[in-house]
């Protein structure tokens, strides 16, 4: 059993889930302190001990019955539907007992599988198959086609071949002492069906370790790649995990936000006052005074570009943004692709994601049926909200920066440089395209103070955890 | 302590509190080895409320800790009581006056002063808050580390110091070790991930919004005399509010007041100009409300269709007449 779980453990470490050797330990005191027969109980122990972040809760759901009840129900099922095959007429005890008293004064040596095949054993036969299955290495099995090779492995593994000869062996022998010929007839059947189950058994076992195997696969891949992979190639499926990868990211930005905030907070004793507060007692400094240093939360100003090639960064970044939303004294967002238009009162109404999903179709300010025109929309926004713009505003502007060969009037960009604390710019292509084809980058660079190529969440949320510095 | 978990499931009942076997199994699990219990959850599915019914269901006196941004250790450990020394110093002018008597330099003073400094500095002078009050405490206690996710991440660290061994060092006065290993729950909303080495000394526990079986058994026995079948009707309408993507769902609480209300307002169906009427007890935002709305008004048609067709004759098909029959 120990080294069952042990297995189990390395399981779920496969799958992402993080477990310590202390946990370990403690699932094991816990199991200690229970009936092991109840399964639920048994599932909810480990699951207390060792699996931590709720999260990982489905995964464990999923895995534990792989694991734990998958096979273990699979085998009773096998059995169960052998001893159901053979026959109404057929009386399973009175044979069994019959057998019982001919064996008593019977001179025979038969090995553990053969006689768990004839005590119908369920959990001496599941057991011996695990054996198996680990000595024929069946945790190496990687596709579909394998199926059969390693089923066949397991079954020389555990000697089948023999044991199924012991008790062809041991029906002769029983013959011989003269066990009547209808009920031979009958154990003849129920051996041969067992002997089925155990088959069949055997090929489930090899299957569902198939199924782990790709189950570690498939898991790894989504936490791992998922914050690396590219925003060009996102199918609708991971954009709609991403959400979840971004939120875990957001909080943690924001962990780290708050930590800084409240180093900067503790103030500095300040005497005069101090002396002040205290002039009812006699000058006597009751009460001390610190002096708040004002913080400064930045002001944002965010410029999506929602034209399909370049939405995907938007939308997350917009998710960043407003979940990181107490890092900022306030945020407007705007959407362009030629015309550009504000779209901060969307997020004031609807949750998050509903915002973001009516942003990416424009809003209703803006057309975004049009080929992207950046010097249209800088202009805009120079024209329109270049008022707004203070020294304690950052604007981040999200694009690709192709322009179709409009004017590209870098002057308005320089403009709203002047008056902002900063402007950022993210774009998904790499610096080496910059400037080449119908990408003005090169032409907005000088007026940037940051800019940044963004292709995957990771190098997004290092981009946010600058923004909100 | 509790000796099955059956029995942690009983005697919570006792205590009116429903539980499942998942969570009575790790209430039982805390008990028996010791740790301390992260539980997390979304909002009013009854995280603090347990560590109550536990206190209450062991006869334990419960200490609550309540956390908040800016949460420090004078606040959640001790603090030295600043003006009563003062007020001290104040009072003992005089022996403070004889201690430092003959002494020439103000050196010499200040260190004559300060070998007697333990007197200002001893359990006298010290404010205990909830955590040194469940160490020092003479009898066992539940301590409620409530909301830790509202914490900073330095007040988390520091709590996880108290927890790895139940001591607390005061420099002035020393280490002070606890006479009885309080039983921790600490309760999350999930405002921030708390840490790995934190979340490695606890158990987990993770408790959902109910089932529809479980929220009626915590109906019945939190609104006790409300009728069978409108009791059905305000659950199975609330399990199907939360699957619409809210802002703020529904929680246990809001399930209880809106039962109280509609009690209040002698209901005995749901229809849909009263549950028009009484949405606000439910939902919170605007944006919500409009929402749940649209779904509400179909599923209740769809209801009363559904009745109709089962019992044609019990129902007045005229216009209001399910009304009526609240007056009878
Ligand atoms: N299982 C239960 N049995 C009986 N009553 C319950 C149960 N769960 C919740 N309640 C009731 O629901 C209400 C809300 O519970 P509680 O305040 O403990 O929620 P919470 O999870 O701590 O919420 P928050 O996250 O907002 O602090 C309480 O009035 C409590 O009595
Ligand atoms: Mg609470």
């Amino acid at each position: 059993m120990q080294q069952k779980i042990v297995e189990f453990t390395n399981l779920l470490r496969k799958a992402g889930v993080r477990v310590s050797v202390a946990e370990a330990l403690d699932a094991f005191m816990a199991l200690d302190e229970l009936s092991l027969d109840d399964r639920e109980l048994f599932k909810d122990a480990m699951r207390t001990t060792m699996v931590k972040r709720s999260d990982d809760i489905p995964t464990y759901d999923r895995l534990f019955d792989v694991f734990w009840s998958g096979f273990h129900d699979l085998l009773r099922a096998q059995l169960a539907q052998a001893v159901s095959g053979l026959g109404g007429d057929f009386d399973l005890d009175e044979l069994l007992e019959r057998l019982r008293e001919v064996l008593e004064n019977m001179d025979v040596d038969l090995s553990d599988l053969a006689q768990s095949l004839l005590g119908m054993d369920a959990n001496r036969i599941e057991q011996l198959i695990r054996q198996a299955g680990e000595a024929a290495g069946v945790e190496g099995i990687q596709n579909m086609l394998q199926i059969g090779f390693f089923s066949r492995r397991m079954l020389e593994q555990m000697n089948f071949e023999g044991a199924a000869g012991e008790l062809r062996e041991l029906l002769e022998q029983l013959r011989e002492e003269g066990f009547p010929e209808e009920r031979l007839q009958q154990l003849a059947q129920l051996l041969r069906a067992m002997q089925d189950a155990l088959r069949r058994a055997v090929r489930g076992f090899t299957e569902l370790e198939l199924d782990q195997q790709n189950h570690d696969y498939l898991e790894r891949f989504r936490r791992e790649s998922l914050a690396e992979k590219s925003f060009y190639n996102l199918t609708e499926e991971d954009i709609r995990k991403m959400r979840e990868v971004v939120e875990r990211l957001a909080q943690k930005l924001k962990a780290v936000v708050s930590m800084r905030r409240r180093r900067q907070r503790k103030g500095k004793f300040d005497l005069k006052q101090t002396m002040r507060r205290n002039l009812g007692h006699g000058g006597l400094p009751f009460e001390l005074v610190f002096r708040q240093r004002k913080r400064e939360k930045p002001k944002l100003m965010i410029l999506c570009d929602i034209s399909s090639s370049v939405s995907n960064v938007c939308r997350f970044m917009l998710q960043f943004t407003y979940s990181l939303q107490t890092a900022f004294t306030k945020i407007r967002s705007f959407v362009f692709v030629a015309e550009l238009g504000e779209v901060t009162s969307l997020f004031r109404d609807n949750d998050v994601y509903n915002a973001i999903d009516q942003a990416m179709d424009g809003g209703d300010v803006i057309n975004p049926y049009t080929r992207s025109n950046f010097g249209m929309a800088f202009f805009t926004f120079w024209r329109d909200y270049l008022a707004a713009v203070d020294h304690r505003t950052t604007v981040v502007v999200i694009g690709d920066a192709r322009n179709n060969y409009n004017d590209p009037r870098a002057w308005c960009l320089r403009e709203v440089q002047k008056k902002a604390r900063n402007v950022i710019w993210i774009n998904p292509e790499s610096p080496g395209a910059w400037g080449f084809g119908d990408s003005v980058m090169d032409k907005y660079l000088p007026y940037c103070d940051l800019a940044e190529e963004c292709r995957n969440l990771k190098q997004l949320s290092r981009m946010v955890d600058r923004i909100v510095l | 302590m509790f000796d099955t978990v059956d029995e942690v499931q009983k005697r919570l009942l006792d205590q009116s509190y429903i539980c499942n076997k998942n969570i009575a199994t790790v209430v039982f699990l805390a008990s028996k080895l010791h740790k301390p219990v992260l539980v997390e959850g979304p909002a009013g599915v009854g995280k603090t409320e347990l560590g109550r019914v536990v206190a209450r269901a062991l006869g334990l006196s419960m200490i609550r800790l309540q956390c908040y941004e800016g949460l420090d250790e004078s606040k959640a450990l001790y603090e030295w009581e600043y003006s009563k020394q003062l007020l001290y110093t104040q009072m003992l002018r005089d022996k403070i006056g004889e201690v430092i008597e003959g002494t020439t330099s103000l050196k010499e003073a200040a260190e004559r002063i300060a070998s007697q400094d333990d007197v200002f500095f001893s359990e006298r002078f010290i404010v205990p808050r909830p955590l040194l009050k469940a160490i020092t405490s003479d009898s066992p206690v539940l301590l409620l580390i409530d909301e830790v996710d509202k914490s900073d991440p330095e007040f988390e660290a520091f709590l996880l110091e108290v927890l790895s061994d139940y001591t607390v060092s005061i420099p002035e006065i020393g280490t002070i070790h606890a006479k009885h290993l309080p039983l921790v729950f600490l309760t999350s909303n999930d405002a921030r991930e708390m840490t790995d080495a934190l979340k490695r000394r606890c158990l987990h526990l993770y408790i959902d919004f109910p089932t529809e079986e479980e929220e009626l058994s915590i109906l019945n026995l939190k609104v006790p005399g409300m009728d069978e079948r409108l009791a059905r009707e305000v659950v199975s309408l609330i399990q199907n509010v939360r699957k619409l993507d809210l802002k703020k769902t529904p929680s246990i609480s809001e399930t209880l007041d809106w039962a109280r209300a509609l009690i209040a307002l002698n209901a005995d169906r749901l229809e849909p100009e009263l549950v028009e009427a009484t949405m606000s007890v439910i939902l919170k935002h605007q944006g919500d409300i409009r929402k749940a709305q649209a779904e509400l008004n179909q599923l209740l048609m769809q209801k009363t269709a559904e009745a109709r067709a089962q019992a044609p004759q019990a129902v007045d098909p005229s216009p209001g007449g399910a009304k009526k029959s609240v007056l009878h």
